[in-house]
């Protein structure tokens, strides 16, 4: 009876959605006709005044940057409601609870692999602006080197001390040039760097500092989570 | 590729992501285990990220990075808006799903299952 | 000018990346940081908000550009009375539980600190964006702090709450990103105001489909029926703090979004008949539930979620004197319901159910306590002289203005109910005998300040109404004038 009325919900749901979107179409651009969209802002912009080359950058980091900065506390809060969540006290922690012997060719291979993981990760977030690619998703290459790490060696360990460190910093970091940005341009994040030349590393003015911020935070949060969810002991019952 | 086969694509991206957010909620409010809950709920996210990103794209255009030769002609770029929205929402989803999780191993080491039916207070 | 909108969201961030370092050298500062935080924003905000009283609202631009491009604050007299209630209230949940909380040890009163300043920052932002992803942000801020605080608690159920609080919580935020889709991919922008001017460009159906979508996302959080099963499990399970929390700073925030949406960005004139209707549906179903409850903060809830109808309605009326109801129930309800949860939780602090029945006889041995509980009770229910009284009576006006003779009875016949179970409460705690011989836990001092002084202002704002009206009456006509918001933001530099 219960799966009738979800399906029946559902199929109004979807067949509602569904045709909202067909009927606003694919592949053309759908904004009704006399308004000025946003996005050609942004895209004359970016070249213009920030001498970037990618667009989805400097929405991310500048014209919508304070978007970024709400997005690096929802990571920040995920981790502290996490570990919150699944606080013991300090007798109560045990090994951890993946424990799988790794053959050899993992776990050499793993170490092999590691250190180009996180020159990777780097590259990708230092080059955020120039290149596809950021801080979240240089971040994210970062944080499976050690989840792939810790998968191969069981007495792998990352110090949680050290984790939360570089999280605090790089946060802080944000922070702090959004209200550098505040004492110098009148506005928070403001762009108060000189943007450079277009296509080299340093320009940009404040993205790439940013965006570099952003990669540690991101890999220190998700090496973070990796972590504390390893080392949950799952045995039922207490 | 000529108009009418590219009109079908219409149905054809928003369809596949309206059905998997279908897929996920129906997942999300009927199967009673925990873990495939949360598992429904960040296939309801894949669904709407797609169809978000979707929504930025123009036939035949190029992804919103300026190389030299495109730099003179902005209007054969993708909508970057949604690009950057989505990356958003990927992180928040992300985040969602985290602890949902960790409250899925609390739940599971408190009652030690995963069953809905068997963790009294979790009916509506 | 004194001080900037934008560090309302600045400080607390910056300070939540440096609490886990400052407590690495000194572990007390993790509880007093946020304290010193809310407290001089508080301060800011105060004063920000008399400059906006005086000189008309500050919009925030940030990143350099301007609306409709950048993201941007505002901070009207609406916008900003909600601001400086919630860090009020934000610094009297800090301040109760700043000693509630000190037998816990140092990660846990971290991480609870941090998710305290985060909601309430989440909240702020809410109240302050004027860019709807933003909000959106926002939402999900407040919503997963939100998620931890319910869950806080290892001994009680609260990882069921929080789970089905989370499970609705998701479907809100897809919600609402399809109706951000919806309008993006119509209008092109995201700034509200921008969106305001652009609306009637908008086909009727698109319209429609993003309003429901809007609804039904904010309806999650604000609690509005049949969207609120999260409500009761989470304020139960929820430390007593944060019941409070919930009560007086993230469903303001929700339904000061919803009344965002429905007010500037859309203009569709059946939109205030719909908030009638589901205001009317709200307080009806969330009173008689409440009368059935066995256990108190499960009661304070739904009595928490019927004045949200209540507030509702108001709004509904589509008037100046129904928006001035309107806030004025809020600033009442933020102040009572803290008040009723600071003291309830006392009250049955011996006990694990927290069972109305546990409250028997309490009166002897906490009287003070007792006694700040009663005065809540009465003044939520609207009696005479207390703050409760004027608001009610402000909606009864209201609704008599626009000869809505049936919203007068049925507010009449709810208030009934109200009485009957918070007198049911009220009589166990002064004339029934305890039942166990258990010594109750004394509040403590914080505590007991904190209580006092929410007890003082619903007699202040009892005795003497104007000391707030005339605020209120500038935060209502600011919401009403749409053409000034959208002028505001759209010409600032």
């Amino acid at each position: 009876m219960k799966k009738l009325l979800v399906i029946v919900l559902l199929a109004v749901l979807g067949f509602y959605t569904a045709s909202t979107f067909f009927d606003i179409g694919f592949g053309s651009p759908h904004f009704v006709k006399g308004i000025d969209p946003v996005k050609d802002i942004y895209i004359n912009q970016t070249v213009k005044s920030l001498n970037v080359p990618n667009a989805v950058t400097s929405i991310v980091v500048n014209f919508r940057g304070f978007d970024t900065l709400g997005e690096v506390t929802v990571l920040f809060l995920a981790v502290t409601v996490l570990g919150s969540v699944l606080y013991k006290k300090r007798h109560e922690v045990g090994e951890r609870s993946v424990l799988f012997s790794a053959s050899s060719v993992v776990t050499s291979g793993a170490k092999l692999i590691f250190p180009a993981i996180i020159l990777l990760g780097a590259y990708v977030f230092i080059h955020g602006h120039l290149s596809p690619g950021g801080g979240f998703q240089g971040g994210v290459i970062i944080a499976t080197g050690f989840l792939l790490m810790l998968l191969s060696y069981e007495s792998y360990s990352v110090s949680h001390k050290a984790l939360s460190i570089v999280e605090s910093l790089a946060g802080i970091t944000f922070a702090g040039v959004g209200l550098l940005g505040l004492l110098h341009g009148g506005s928070f994040l403001h762009n108060f760097l000189p943007t450079g030349v277009m296509n080299s590393l340093f320009s940009g003015g404040i993205i790439p500092i940013i965006y570099i911020a952003v990669g540690f935070k991101v890999a220190a949060e998700l090496t973070g989570v990796i972590y504390t969810v390893l080392n949950e002991k799952g045995e039922g019952n207490e | 590729m000529n108009e009418s086969l590219f009109s079908l694509l219409n149905y054809g991206v928003y369809g596949t992501a309206v059905i998997l957010m279908l897929i996920g909620l129906y997942g999300a409010l009927i199967k009673k285990s925990l873990l495939k809950i949360v598992i429904g709920l960040s296939v309801v996210d894949s669904g709407l990220n797609l169809l978000i990103v979707a929504l930025g794209y123009y036939k035949g255009g190029t992804a919103p990075i300026f190389s030299p030769a495109y730099l003179a002609h902005p209007q054969l770029m993708v909508d970057p808006v949604p690009q950057a929205l989505v990356l958003t929402a990927i992180v928040i989803g992300f985040g969602v799903t985290a602890v949902a999780l960790a409250l899925v191993i609390r739940l599971y080491r408190h009652h030690g299952t995963l069953n809905i039916d068997q963790i009294k207070n979790l009916k509506w | 000018m004194v001080g900037s909108p934008v560090l309302f969201i600045a400080i607390p961030l910056l300070a939540a990346f440096l609490i886990p370092l400052l407590g690495m050298i000194w572990k007390e500062s993790v509880r007093i940081v946020p304290g010193l935080v809310l407290a001089y924003l508080l301060v800011l905000s105060v004063s920000l908000l008399q400059h906006v009283l005086a000189f008309g609202p500050i919009i925030e631009i940030i990143a350099g550009w301007k609306p409709p491009i950048g993201i941007n604050l505002v901070f009207s007299p609406f916008s900003g009375f909600l601001v400086t209630l919630m860090l009020f209230l934000g610094l009297l949940v800090w301040a109760y539980s700043y000693r509630f909380k000190r037998n816990v040890e140092y990660e846990p009163a971290l991480k609870y600190f941090l998710m305290l300043m985060m909601l309430i920052t989440g909240s702020v932002g809410m109240t302050l964006t004027g860019d709807i992803f933003n909000m959106f942000v926002f939402i999900e801020i407040t919503s997963i702090s939100a998620y931890g605080l319910t869950s806080y608690y290892k001994e009680r159920n609260s990882a069921e709450a929080s789970f089905k609080y989370i499970l609705l919580g998701s479907l809100a935020s897809t919600f609402l990103l399809l109706a951000i889709m919806i309008i993006y991919s119509q209008l092109g922008t995201l700034n509200m105001a921008d969106i305001a001017t652009k609306m009637h460009l908008m086909k009727p159906g698109y319209k429609v489909a993003s309003l429901i979508f809007f609804i039904t996302a904010l309806g999650i959080e604000a609690e509005i029926f049949p969207l609120n099963g999260w409500a009761p499990d989470a304020y139960a399970e929820a430390p007593g703090p944060v019941g409070a929390a919930f009560a007086g700073i993230v469903v303001k925030a929700a339904v000061y979004a919803v009344i965002r949406v429905i007010y500037t960005l859309f203009d569709l004139p059946g939109a205030y008949q719909f908030l009638i209707v589901i205001g009317i549906i709200t307080m009806v179903i969330a009173e008689t539930a409440a009368i059935r409850q066995e256990k108190l903060k499960r009661m304070l809830a739904y009595s928490s979620i019927g004045q949200m109808g209540l507030v509702l309605i108001a709004f509904g009326f589509g008037t100046k004197e129904g928006i001035y109801a309107a806030l004025f129930i809020m600033f009442n309800h933020a102040i009572i319901k803290s008040l009723l949860f600071f003291s309830g939780s006392y009250l049955a602090y011996n006990s694990t159910e927290k069972n109305i029945a546990d409250v028997s006889g309490m009166a002897k041995h906490l009287p003070l306590t007792s006694l700040l509980f009663a005065l809540g009770a009465f003044a939520i229910i609207g009696l005479p002289p207390f703050a409760g009284f004027w608001s009610k009576l402000a909606v009864l006006t209201a609704a008599a203005d626009s000869s809505l003779w049936l919203i007068i009875a049925l507010v009449l016949a709810v208030s009934v109910v109200e009485l009957v179970y918070y007198l049911r409460v009220v009589n166990r705690v002064y004339f029934f005998k305890k039942e166990e011989d258990m010594e109750p836990q004394k509040p403590t001092v914080n505590a007991m300040i904190v209580m006092l002084i929410l007890g003082a202002i619903i007699l202040l704002v009892g005795f003497y109404p104007d000391s707030v009206t005339g605020l209120l009456h500038k935060a209502s006509s600011d919401l009403m004038d749409k053409s000034q918001y959208i002028q505001h933001v759209l010409s600032a530099r």
